[in-house]
């Protein structure tokens, strides 16, 4: 049993710092804040070179073979980094082809995911905020061999730059997750301006979008794009809220009131020891739950949902506690937290917020 | 990162898990002498013990196959060891810092509970300024002579044997002027008088010394090494069992689940409530945590790193989180959760409290009290997690001010 990470793993984590604080500096991250796509072309270029798009990809596909782990240690990175990148999404939905699509789905994705040459999105909610399949209302129906799809998906992460939407529908009561090209008739995309500009989202409407009838995922593909989702977002609300301790604690250490550092009032001191304590117990979660999924652990789906729910709510309490550590500086636009604040709020309310998760943890374990 | 157990690991915890089923007792064990007599089969199959070298009687067992062995024992509701601050610490201190001859002397018969062990350290006055403390130990050529007052000592009703830090140099500098001993309860000069407690029953003492005798055999390490042999022992208070405890919680849980089930809110089972199950969902999601934590501590024992003041952490978290997950039990069964004795059965029997002790849910809500004052309390840990993990600055305090 070793919960540490392999030479390997810690090798990819290192570089990936270094390359995101050479890369990615919060004012690299300001300009995109102020950017209409919201993202870099030449930031995604490069991931794809070092190999990021296709960490979890098959090699066959230009992918390294790697594990949920790996790609939970770069999201962590990217959180850190509060980076405005569609990787999560897109590199979620490309999992979820490869574990579930068909040979011909994979050629048309995979290599172009892996490559840089494509981007993708997840719509995993509607109006009911509700991700079980029930509530689903976007219909699937049989038009002349093709495949009409109809209903509003809210909050569609980078939505507007996506190259293609993986979408659950029903098809009579039968849920399924479409594959449908973002360029295809009848889709359309309305972005959203909201809290955290790093995360962009938008609403997509399909209204008769026409898909080819094999164009779709077994259902099964619903709670695979919900746990992996989950797991990923927590790595990233993670890599921020670590980000926020760092600042907090240095901070903490040179501004003197009273004629001393102020990390030498228990107040001050108290506060950033629960803010570690938080972090640590964050990081046990995440890693956990990837582990737990990527080894097909009895388990896996349970720690998903308890790494979301738990992050969820211990990095906005720490990302929140680094602020007022701050106190005055923390308020403001020009000093760099609340980039990792909004970073980590953004991500709560995506891929099952934590009421939901909780939910499904009580559906599994008390039945 | 690889969460599987080793084969080895696999197979140690499937031969644990049957001897514990085999072996756990049917009836409740009342008097000392029955718990003493199962502690002693537990030792006699090697579940005492485990992490001693094997030269003083353990198995210098992975601290993996300890932490095995105690999650085992959890899962099969067996009653725990006796003696669990000798087996825990005194014997490892013991086994660092004593002479042969009290090596010889002591260690077997701590593991087999024939003798018992209480930690005579806080005193009235001293408790989270431990090095404060007023004791003395005043050297009379062939022996010390004792005078002063314990207080909180756990087990000193039952014990024969304590280990005592006094003070046995009043003109030093506080941390310097501290010895430790091996202190014999069952002389006169020695009188234990039970405190009771919040939960009721009376687990710790005030042990009062008047011209008592510690030996001159019976000093550990050297004189005034006192404070920093009790720094090395207090290491193993946290640590190990944390996989254990999740354990008990988990069963703790599936009872709180059961009550929820029969237990009705305007006509409803309190399970289907939707405020309920928010609850459950978020308490669960924690102890889980607890547990993934408590592996990663674990890893890391596993490669020989030393938790040091990392342990802080774990302890902060626990105890933390055990005071949490009782209220919210008690919240979530209403009048049912105070009940103590008759009421419905789901509600007053068999719940497992951090204790060790099978109980009420009344009493295991009360005992998580306990958790965040011992050991050094949650304001003590996250001074030591401030300063010591994160690099604060230390804080100005008196004490400090004035000797400087
Ligand atoms: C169930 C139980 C069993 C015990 N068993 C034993 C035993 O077997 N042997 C033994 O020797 N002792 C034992 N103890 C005693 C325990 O170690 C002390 O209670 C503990 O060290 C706290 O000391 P105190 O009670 O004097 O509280 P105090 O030290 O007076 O603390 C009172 C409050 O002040 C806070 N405080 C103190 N100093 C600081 C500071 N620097 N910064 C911020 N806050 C501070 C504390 O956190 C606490 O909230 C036991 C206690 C309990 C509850």
């Amino acid at each position: 049993m070793d919960f540490s990470f392999s030479s390997d793993q810690q090798l990819l984590k290192n570089s990936a710092r270094a390359f995101l604080d050479e890369h990615v500096k919060p004012a690299q991250v300001r300009l995109l804040w102020d950017d209409p796509r919201g993202e870099s072309e030449a930031l995604w270029k490069e991931m794809a070179q070092l190999g990021w798009l296709g960490l979890a990809l098959p090699e066959d596909a230009g992918g390294s073979a790697l594990g949920l782990v790996e790609t939970a240690i770069l999201q962590e990175e990217l959180g850190r980094a509060a980076c405005p990148s569609p990787y999560l999404s897109t590199v979620l939905a490309a999992m979820a082809i490869d574990r579930f699509g068909s040979p011909a789905q994979k050629s048309r994705w995979l290599p172009a995911v892996a490559g840089g040459g494509a981007r993708a999105t997840v719509a995993l909610m509607e109006r009911a905020l509700d991700w079980s399949p029930q509530s689903i209302e976007t219909r699937a129906e049989e038009r002349g061999g093709k495949v009409a799809l109809s209903g509003v998906k809210q909050f569609v992460p980078w939505a507007h730059v996506a190259d293609v939407i993986l979408v659950p529908a029903l098809s009579g009561s039968t849920p399924a997750v479409y594959v449908v090209e973002a360029s295809a008739p009848g889709v359309s995309v309305t972005p959203l301006t909201t809290l955290d500009p790093g995360t962009r989202v938008a609403q997509v409407t399909l209204d008769g979008a026409a898909v080819a009838a094999e164009a779709k995922l077994p259902a099964d593909a619903l709670a695979f794009l919900l746990q992996r989702g989950a797991v990923g977002a927590a790595a990233e609300m993670l890599g921020a809220a670590r980000r926020c301790l760092d600042m907090a604690v240095e901070y903490a250490k040179v501004r003197e009131q009273f004629g001393q550092p102020i990390g030498s009032f228990q107040a001050i001191r108290h506060k950033c020891a629960e803010m570690l304590l938080e972090v640590e117990n964050s990081h046990a979660a995440t890693y956990y739950a990837a582990w737990a999924l990527a080894s097909g652990a009895e388990d896996g789906a349970l720690a998903a949902s308890v790494a979301k729910s738990y992050v969820s709510d211990a990095s906005r309490k720490v990302c929140g506690d680094a602020i007022q550590v701050h106190g005055g500086i923390g308020f403001t636009w020009e000093y760099d937290l609340h980039l990792y604040f909004k970073r980590a709020k953004a991500l709560e309310p995506l891929y099952g917020d934590a009421e939901h998760h909780r939910e499904l943890i009580v559906r599994r374990v008390a039945s | 990162m690889d969460l599987n157990l080793s084969p080895e690991d696999r197979a140690f915890r499937d031969q644990a898990r049957a001897w514990f089923q085999r072996n756990v007792p049917r009836a409740e064990l009342k008097t000392l002498e029955e718990r003493r007599a199962w502690h002693r089969t537990m030792y006699d199959a090697g579940y005492v013990g485990m992490g001693w070298p094997t030269e003083y009687g353990g198995r210098g067992a992975t601290p993996m196959q300890q932490a095995i062995a105690a999650d085992e024992m959890a899962r099969a509701n067996a009653p725990a060891p006796i003696n669990g601050l000798g087996v825990g610490f005194i014997g490892p201190t013991i086994i660092i810092h004593g002479t042969p001859e009290q090596k010889q002397r002591y260690l077997r018969k701590i593991l087999t509970a024939e003798e018992m062990w209480c930690q005579l350290y806080s005193e009235p006055n001293s408790g989270s300024d431990l090095a404060s403390l007023r004791t003395r130990a005043e050297d009379r050529g062939d022996h010390f002579l004792v005078n002063g007052q314990k207080i909180w000592t756990s087990g000193g009703h039952i014990a024969d044997w304590g280990i005592l830090l006094a003070r046995s140099d009043p003109g030093v500098a506080k941390h310097k002027g501290i010895s430790c001993f091996l202190f014999d309860m069952r002389q006169p000069g020695v009188e234990v008088r039970p405190l009771k407690q919040i939960t009721g029953s009376s687990e710790f003492n005030e042990v009062f010394m008047t011209n008592a005798r510690a030996e001159k055999r019976d000093l550990i390490g050297r004189l005034g090494q006192g404070w920093e042999i009790a720094q090395t022992t207090l290491g193993f208070e946290r640590g190990g069992n944390s996989m254990a405890r999740v354990t008990r919680y988990a069963s703790a849980f599936d009872r709180l689940v059961d009550a929820a089930k029969k237990i009705e809110r305007g006509g409803k089972p309190l399970l289907e409530d939707p405020v309920v199950r928010a609850k459950l969902g978020n308490v669960y999601a924690e102890m889980e945590v607890q547990r993934y934590a408590a592996l990663r501590v674990l890893s890391a024992l596993q490669k020989g790193a030393s938790p040091g003041a990392a342990s802080s952490i774990t302890k902060l978290s626990y105890s933390e989180f055990e005071k949490r997950y009782y209220e919210l039990c008690l919240e979530i069964l209403g009048p049912y959760g105070q009940v103590t004795d008759g009421g419905l059965e789901e509600t007053t029997l068999d719940v497992d409290s951090s204790s060790g002790v099978r109980s009420s849910w009344a009493y295991a809500f009360l005992w998580a009290r306990a958790g965040t004052i011992y050991s050094g309390s949650s304001e003590i840990q996250k001074n030591v997690i401030g300063e010591r993990v994160l690099g604060l600055p230390k804080e100005i305090r008196a004490d400090r001010v004035a000797k400087a």
